[in-house]
């Protein structure tokens, strides 16, 4: 590898993948950072009514647009083929409503390398930024926890996030199998891939207030996750992974 | 006309017209080959009901039934079966829409790239 230009070796192979739906307000400023940092960058537009998509072509992102919503999993896995079928090893998930940092992309790449990590989540409760939660969400995220804990052996203190990097050989598991219902795509996805023996990491990162747009989290969505996560703890999981080749942690 | 007579004939008359509404709706291409097929047969074994009433309440006076409760309680089995046996589909359905969509777009996009690579 040429060792002269080391922001290259860093940005090499590694895709930015942002879910967007209906996010014409955000995704701009969203996807110049991204490219302004030097990474490739792909907007999967998840069935969005708004020009969302044409936005992030005009500012020079890769668009992949979905032809009906199919949620944040739908689009993940999306962008996960995408980034297997033109020759990434990294992705990295960064939502399009702006409240990710995009500096945190590289702390979150150094964090994979730096542990040999196959994901590296960005926590928004290990002490960088004010990240306010309502009580009952908090409440949510610790049962979340404690399932993880318990069941996949890791201790993550942000269950939910999506802001994270992912790569090989997990990258491919994904690719192949992603859930795409609410909460599987986090959650769910964290679960599985700690029990099949791939290494999670964590790092802390702040987060900005949303940039416009609405958030999705609201009551409906709390007493789901609750239920979901319940539902987990009695029949299972709804996707697997294949194991870990040579996994001995 | 007794209570069972009346069962009876309603049972009939129900089996009779859910057959013909599939048909009807089968003729006008809303509803696939196999549920056609599928509801004709709960039509015909609603009309078979009407017959077998008398032995309905046979069934019923062995568990401590009424007859008019025994064929809620069997129907309501049919209806839950039938359920399920949707929510497997519909289930089914969605997982293959999802494959579909996420190809579709993946495959619009790569037209794309070829479009603007044969264009430069």
């Amino acid at each position: 590898m040429p060792p002269s230009d080391p922001a290259a070796l860093r940005t090499d192979g590694v895709l930015v993948v942002i879910p967007a739906y209906n996010e014409r307000d955000c995704i701009a400023d969203v996807v110049d950072d991204v490219k302004g940092a030097g990474y490739a960058c792909l907007v999967v537009d998840d069935g969005s009514r708004d020009d969302t998509a044409t936005i992030a072509a005009r500012h020079g992102a890769a668009v992949v647009r979905l032809p009906i919503n199919l949620g944040v999993g739908g689009a993940l896995r999306t962008g996960f083929r995408y980034a297997v079928d033109h020759g990434h090893h990294t992705v990295v998930q960064v939502d399009a409503d702006g409240q990710h940092v995009t500096e945190h992309v590289r702390h979150l790449l150094d964090a994979l390398d730096d542990g040999d990590r196959d994901m590296v989540i960005g926590s928004r409760f290990l002490g960088e930024g004010r990240y306010r939660m309502r009580s009952v969400r908090m409440l949510c995220v610790r049962l979340l926890r404690l399932v993880i804990r318990v069941s996949g052996g890791v201790r993550i203190s942000d269950p939910t996030s999506g802001f994270r990097a992912i790569r090989r050989p997990l990258l491919d598991a994904f690719a192949a199998d992603f859930p795409a219902h609410y909460l599987g795509d986090t959650f769910e996805a964290v679960l599985v891939a700690a029990r099949r023996g791939y290494r999670l990491g964590e790092i802390p990162v702040e987060m900005r207030e949303r940039q416009g747009g609405r958030p999705s989290a609201d009551l409906y969505a709390l007493v789901q996750s609750m239920l979901r996560a319940c539902t987990i703890l009695l029949t299972g999981t709804t996707f697997d992974l294949p194991h870990r080749s040579g996994a001995g942690r | 006309m007794s209570t069972t007579a009346q069962q009876a004939l309603v049972l009939l008359v129900g089996g009779l017209a859910t057959g013909s509404v599939i048909l009807r709706l089968a003729r006008r291409r809303l509803l696939s080959t196999r549920y056609a097929i599928g509801w004709l047969v709960v039509g015909f074994l609603i009309a078979v009901a009407a017959a077998l009433m008398p032995y309905v309440g046979r069934i019923g006076r062995l568990a401590d039934m009424t007859p008019t409760a025994v064929l809620l309680t069997m129907s309501s089995v049919l209806l839950l079966a039938i359920s399920v046996q949707l929510s497997i589909s519909v289930s089914l359905l969605q997982e293959r829409l999802r494959s579909t969509a996420e190809a579709h777009a993946l495959l619009a996009r790569r037209l794309d790239e070829l479009e603007q690579r044969a264009s430069v």
